[in-house]
């Protein structure tokens, strides 16, 4: 009977899931996410690819602000560049989709490589402002490179193809993306137990301190934007194979807020909190308008006042979870799972 | 006669069988009501609109049940909230197409909803309109399911640019809103001013909301065009920019499209700033509500509000609730069409009956009979605000570009 946290081994030290009921939670996961395609109705299924993408796309973020301390307000814009890079690249060359999203990656990493650069000789809130600029930049090259991203208009693109079956409907896309977006949550969690991810923790905590124990500043802060970036292209890359049409207005400035806002609600430095804040930010404003889809009978027009009822919801929502619980959500699965792993004896 | 029971089973099954079998076959194998769904932006920067329209639009569903629905079924609608996110506005439509009774037309609220819906749409076909008048969607080769309801914007600048030159206008300048709804119809806009001769002497690029008109007026007062065409607004901006330039002592003339031809706007910077927007003309593709109240639709919709809302009504219905009406009238039109040619209710057979529509009379809404070319409806008619009896009144012909 377990009545501690006690590590035995250093194998059980760098375990990723280190008690039985994560464990077991995790093939609980697996289980569920294998059968929802088929379980569920083909909104659930959209809205679950997008909790795939969003959680991609803020574990980059979590990389960049939560576990190496630069806060980005571009992260949303490199969404863009991923999903126009895929789209373009596609078109262009006629390349499968396995080729297409590691270019869009790579693409990715190197603008947001250089995006980084201010990171070198500014911080804090220079820095946001700093990445707020290139938000602006990004968007705007798209905006009016019309030649590469035609504009306005948008740019459309053809499905990913798996043996000649195009992966167009709900289902299909799903198990393209879903898989991904696992094996990148794996990846981010490993990464933080690797010289590298300690590298960027140390930078988070006290950057001179860390350049005093020989972390090079210059290098592992232009990795953390590479890699966060990398993930925002891997994102943009599901993102487009997802909708098939993009618009530059779908990358704009309030996307970057809203990751930035999911993973403060989820849990900021905690591999689970972009998950969290994912699952947060796509089904919590879906509830909330089921919840208010009840008053509906009573009058047609009361969607006129439950709509803007439900924008307050969710901000105050958010405003509740920071007072109460301002490591995030994961902080309360951790404990959940803790409690339950050391039960009877939990505290 | 014996009446037992038998005998009224039979008398009820054969007046049953006789009223189903009124019907065209195929609308007896569908259905027994019209679902239609959308979304509209209830919240963020076009809520004003969105829920004006909303409101007008379940009267128009609740008028149209009234007066026996659409080829004898009632419609049923489906409304939700997209805060004019296109991301948002694809979600509804996924719940809506994921739903036990699919909607056969689905009613969009913005340009980048009906581009992005546009994939979608070949995989879960239904008959689309919406509130987006965005050059783009006027091809049926990439926009097979999704139509206009009145010109596009291009065509719009059309109308606009032929009134500057038969006006004496030599000089234009375009005022415009950093969105994709702001920028559509510009390039065209250079080549038709250049095609009438009319030079094109500045352009201006403003927010879509919380604009600093100041230097932007400034700008223009440099160019000092003979026209400023004003695009890609709703409720504000664009009176900002005219009160600026007035007080500039500009006396260039302003003209806009159709999201920017509101009355309650114009009324209202009237009542706050004075008789600013007195000149102010621009392009609508529909008449005013006050201008064919006794036309057919109108005075239909005028005593149904009547009725309803009695003194409450003010008996006017904002541009906004005319739009999305008379995309839901031409889907209407569509589906009277098909089931009276006995055909599924489908979304090929329905946007084919669409743009089959020739010389429709429309019962006041345009004042030419409608023809759908390339799915869109490119008539509209140049009106100017009288700033002492508070309307918009024509100033030019209907004009079919």
């Amino acid at each position: 009977m377990l009545i501690g946290n006690y590590k035995a081994s250093y194998a059980a030290d760098e375990s990723i899931f280190g008690s039985w009921p994560m464990r077991y939670g995790f093939a609980a996961m697996v289980v569920v996410l294998a059968v929802l395609p088929f379980a569920a109705n083909s909104f659930i299924v959209f809205l679950a690819v997008q909790v795939a993408i969003y959680t991609v796309a803020i574990t980059g973020l979590n990389i960049l602000t939560g576990y190496t301390g630069l806060i980005s307000l571009g992260h949303g814009a490199l969404v863009g560049v991923g999903a126009y890079a895929t789209a373009i690249f596609g078109n262009w060359l006629g390349v499968p989709f396995w080729v297409v999203i590691p270019m869009a990656v790579v693409t990715t990493a190197v603008i947001g490589l250089g995006f980084g650069l201010p990171s070198l000789r500014i911080r804090g809130l220079y820095l946001t402002i700093a990445t707020l600029a290139a938000s602006f930049i990004i968007i705007f090259v798209i905006e009016h490179w019309k030649s590469v991203t035609n504009g306005d208009s948008g740019i459309t693109l053809a499905p990913a193809s798996v043996f000649g079956i195009d992966l167009v409907s709900d289902a299909q896309k799903y198990a393209l993306i879903v898989p991904i977006a696992v094996l990148a949550v794996l990846f981010a969690q490993n990464l933080f137990r690797t010289r590298v991810g300690r590298a960027f923790i140390a930078i988070r905590d006290s950057d001179y301190s860390a350049e005093i124990i020989g972390v090079g500043l210059t290098r592992y802060k232009l990795l953390a934007f590479a890699l966060g970036s990398a993930y925002a292209g891997l994102a943009g890359s599901l993102w487009a194979y997802n909708f098939l049409a993009l618009l530059p207005t779908q990358f704009e400035l309030q996307l970057s807020i809203v990751f930035l806002a999911a993973l403060v609600v989820g849990g900021s430095a905690r591999t689970l909190g972009p998950v969290f804040g994912a699952i947060f930010v796509i089904l919590i404003p879906e509830f909330l308008k089921w919840v208010f889809g009840f008053l509906t009978p009573f009058s047609p027009t009361i969607v006129e006042y439950t709509a803007p009822a439900n924008t307050i919801a969710y901000g105050l929502l958010i405003i509740v979870f920071m007072i109460f619980e301002p490591m995030g959500l994961a902080a309360i699965w951790t404990r959940f799972w803790r409690y339950l792993n050391l039960w009877p004896f939990s505290p | 006669m014996k009446v037992d029971r038998r005998t009224v089973l039979k008398g009820t099954a054969a007046v049953a069988a006789a009223s189903i079998m009124g019907m065209p076959a195929i609308v007896r194998a569908q259905s027994k009501k019209w679902v239609f769904a959308g979304s509209s932006p209830l919240t963020g920067p076009f809520a004003q609109a969105g829920t004006t329209a909303l409101k007008d639009l379940l009267d128009w569903v609740e008028m149209t049940n009234d007066m026996g629905g659409i080829a004898g079924r009632p419609v049923e609608l489906i409304h939700e909230d997209s805060g004019y996110v296109p991301t948002n506005s694809l979600a509804n439509f996924k719940k809506a197409m994921s739903a036990d009774e699919k909607p056969i037309f689905y009613s969009g609220d913005s340009t980048g909803f009906m581009k992005l819906v546009a994939p979608e749409l070949t995989r879960t076909p239904v008959l689309c309109g919406g509130t987006s008048f965005a050059s783009d969607l006027a091809n049926p080769a990439t926009n097979p399911y999704q139509y206009i309801a009145g010109p596009t914007y291009q065509a719009m600048f059309d109308i606009l640019l032929k009134h500057v030159k038969d006006n004496g206008g030599s000089t234009v300048a375009f005022v415009y809103s950093d969105t994709e709804f702001g920028r559509d119809p510009i390039e065209h806009g250079r080549a038709a001013a250049a095609a009438l001769g009319l030079k094109v002497v500045h352009e201006e690029i403003t927010k879509a909301a919380g604009a600093e008109v100041q230097t932007h007026v400034a700008q223009l007062r440099r160019a000092n065009p003979d026209f400023v065409i004003l695009h890609g607004y709703v409720t504000g901006v664009w009176p900002e920019i005219i009160g600026t330039a007035r007080a500039f002592k500009m006396e260039t003339k302003f003209l806009g499209t159709f999201w920017g031809m509101e009355k309650v706007i114009a009324d209202g910077v009237t009542a706050k700033a004075g008789p600013i927007l007195d000149g102010y003309a621009g392009v609508l593709p529909y008449r005013y509500f006050y201008e064919a109240k006794d036309s057919a639709s109108y005075s239909k919709f005028f005593a149904f509000k009547k009725q309803k809302y009695g003194d409450q009504f003010p008996g006017y219905v904002v541009t906004w609730s005319l739009q999305p009406m008379f995309s839901h009238e031409l889907a209407k039109n569509a589906i009277e069409a098909t089931v009276k040619a006995d055909k599924e209710v489908n979304a090929a057979n329905l946007i084919a009956a669409l743009a089959a529509i020739k010389d429709w009379d429309s019962g006041g809404y345009m004042g030419q009979p409608v023809t759908v070319v390339n799915h869109s409806v490119p008539q509209g008619r140049v009106y100017s605000y009288n700033a002492e009896n508070k309307l918009f009144l024509p100033v030019s012909d209907w004009i079919v570009t």
